[in-house]
C-alpha cells in the first residue's frame, strides 16, 4: 500500500491534476503495481490478489458503503467484486485506462446493482442502527468533494459549479442516486435535475479540460 | 439515446455516474466492446471522478473478508494464448459490462469468466459445427457457439436467416418448474435484444422466430432462464444460461 499511497499524495499535493491526458498518465504511471498484479491475477498468482486487496480493500468498503450505507452490504459488494477481478483480470489492458480505475469501476457496478435491485428505502428501513441516515449520507457526499485535494483539478471546477448541480453530480457519482432520487432530494422537477446534472456534467467537463 | 461520437463524452459521464437507465446502460457497455472512440471516453471519464473515491478515509477492513474472498475463488484457466480465437476476442472486455451479467436476477455467480480458457474447445465445436452443417442440405448463415460464464460450450445455434434458427444443446441444465429458457439475439442495437423463442422441456429444437434482419458475423446469441411462458418483458430479463457470437458460415 505504502508505495501507492505515498505517490497518490505526492501528487495531489504538487496539484498537477491539470487535465484528462495528464490526469490518465499520472494514474496509469501510478498503478503500475496494480496493473502488473492483475496480470499475476490472470496468471492464477492469489498472492496478487491479496496485494491488490491490502492495499485497496479498505477504500472499497467504504466507497461502497457510500453506497449501499451498510456495512455489511459494503463488505459483500467488495467480495464479489474480488471474485470477478480474479476471474476478470485477464481482460483488462492499459488502453481500457488504469488499473486502479479498472478495479474500482468492478466494485461501483456491484454497488450499484446491489442497491438498484432492492429499493434504497428497503436498505435503510431494513436495520436503521446499521444505515447511514440520509442526511448523514448526504454530508458524507458532499464530504467527498472537500476531501478532494484542494489544488486538484476536480476539486476547482466542481467548485465553479453551482451548488446544485455540484450536488446533484455527486449525489450520483458519491452516493449512487438515480436521476429520480437526487431531483426528490433537491426537490426539483425530474426532467429540471436531469437538465441541470447535463450541463453541469458539461461545465465540468470544459473545465477539466 | 443515440450513441454519435460527438455525444460520447456526455454518455460516457452519464455511464459512470451511473445515472443511465439499464437498457441504455447495456447500450454503452456493447458499443464499448467495438468501439475504441467510446471505450475511451468512459476511461477518461472513469479517471476524472476516481479522485473523489481514492481520497476516501480507508475503512478498517477485517482478515475475514479476505478469507472469504479467498475461499471462493475458482482455479484460473491456462493463460489466454496471445493469438486467441475470435470467439475470446469478442468476450464483453469488462468493467464496462461489470454490471451486465445478470447474475443479481437469479444467483448465478459473477462473471462471464472467460473465453480464454474454452475458445480453443469452442473453436473445436464450431468447426464441428462448420463441417456439420455444410453437408446438410441447407445452410445456416451464420453458427453460434455458446459458453457459460465458466468458459464451458453449453449450445450450438444456427441460424438459417429465414426465421428459422435451430439450437442444439450440448449440456444438461436444470430448469425448474416454474421457469423456461428463452433464446435471444441481438440483430442490432438499435433492435436491442429479439427473442427467437422458448426452448420447451430444455430440449433442442428448431425455432421459428419473428422475421429479422439477415443474421451478421459476431451477432449475440445468447439463452436466458425466463418464467414460464417467456419473459414478460419481451427482453431477456432473467440470469444468462449461455451465451456466444455468430461466425458466418463459410
Amino acid at each position: 500500500m505504502s508505495a501507492v499511497a505515498t505517490a497518490e499524495t505526492e501528487y495531489s499535493q504538487t496539484g498537477k491534476y491539470s487535465g484528462r491526458e495528464d490526469a490518465l498518465a499520472l494514474v496509469t504511471d501510478q498503478s503500475t503495481d496494480l496493473g502488473a498484479a492483475l496480470a499475476a491475477c490472470a496468471a492464477g498468482d492469489r498472492s496478487a490478489l491479496r496485494r491488490i486487496f491490502d492495499e485497496e480493500a479498505g477504500r472499497l468498503v467504504a466507497m461502497a458503503q457510500r453506497i449501499v450505507r451498510r456495512r455489511d452490504l459494503a463488505e459483500e459488494v467488495v467480495q464479489e467484486a474480488f471474485i470477478r477481478i480474479w476471474t476478470h483480470a485477464h481482460q483488462y489492458s492499459p488502453e481500457r485506462g488504469s488499473a486502479r480505475g479498472w478495479i474500482y469501476a468492478i466494485v461501483r457496478n456491484r454497488a450499484l446493482n446491489l442497491l438498484r435491485d432492492g429499493s434504497r428505502e428497503d436498505l435503510v428501513a431494513d436495520d436503521r442502527l446499521e444505515t447511514l441516515q440520509d442526511s448523514e449520507q448526504l454530508e458524507q457526499i458532499m464530504a467527498a468533494w472537500h476531501r478532494l485535494d484542494r489544488n486538484s483539478r476536480l476539486k476547482e471546477c466542481l467548485g465553479r459549479l453551482d451548488e446544485t448541480r455540484r450536488r446533484g453530480i455527486l449525489m450520483a457519482y458519491v452516493g449512487g442516486y438515480t436521476h429520480g432520487e437526487i431531483a426528490g432530494r433537491l426537490s426539483l422537477p425530474l426532467g429540471t435535475a436531469k437538465s441541470w446534472i447535463r450541463r453541469g456534467l458539461l461545465s465540468l467537463r470544459e473545465c477539466m479540460a | 439515446m443515440k450513441l454519435t461520437p460527438s455525444e460520447f463524452p456526455a454518455i460516457a459521464d452519464e455511464y459512470v455516474l451511473g445515472l443511465l437507465d439499464e437498457a441504455d446502460k447495456v447500450a454503452v457497455e456493447t458499443e464499448i466492446e467495438r468501439n475504441p472512440a467510446l471505450a475511451e471516453a468512459v476511461a477518461e471519464a472513469r479517471e476524472s471522478f476516481l479522485p473523489l473515491d481514492t481520497s476516501v478515509d480507508p475503512a478498517a477492513v477485517s482478515p475475514v473478508l479476505w478469507e472469504a474472498i479467498e475461499s471462493r475463488l475458482p482455479e484460473q484457466g491456462v493463460s489466454p494464448s496471445p493469438t486467441a480465437p475470435p470467439i475470446a476476442a469478442v468476450q464483453p472486455a469488462s468493467p464496462m459490462a461489470a454490471g451486465n451479467d445478470n447474475a443479481r436476477a437469479g444467483g448465478v455467480s459473477s462473471g462471464w469468466r472467460a473465453a480464454a480458457v474454452s475458445a480453443i474447445a469452442a473453436s473445436l465445436i464450431l468447426a464441428g459445427g462448420l463441417v456439420w452443417s455444410v453437408t446438410r442440405t441447407v445452410d445456416p448463415l451464420v453458427v453460434a457457439v455458446l459458453l457459460n460464464e465458466a468458459g464451458e460450450v453449453q449450445a450450438v445455434v444456427e441460424d438459417f436467416g429465414n426465421d428459422t434458427a435451430s439450437i442444439r444443446l450440448l449440456a444438461d441444465f436444470a430448469v425448474p418448474a416454474d421457469k423456461t429458457m428463452q433464446v435471444w439475439t441481438l440483430p442490432s442495437r438499435e433492435m436491442g435484444p429479439m427473442s427467437l423463442g422458448l426452448l420447451e422441456d430444455a430440449h433442442s429444437t428448431t425455432l421459428h422466430g419473428p422475421a429479422l434482419p439477415r443474421p451478421q458475423d459476431t451477432q449475440l446469441y445468447e439463452i436466458t432462464l425466463e418464467q414460464a411462458g417467456g419473459s414478460p418483458t419481451g427482453r431477456p430479463t432473467g440470469p444468462i444460461l449461455a451465451k456466444g457470437f455468430a461466425k458466418l458460415a463459410r
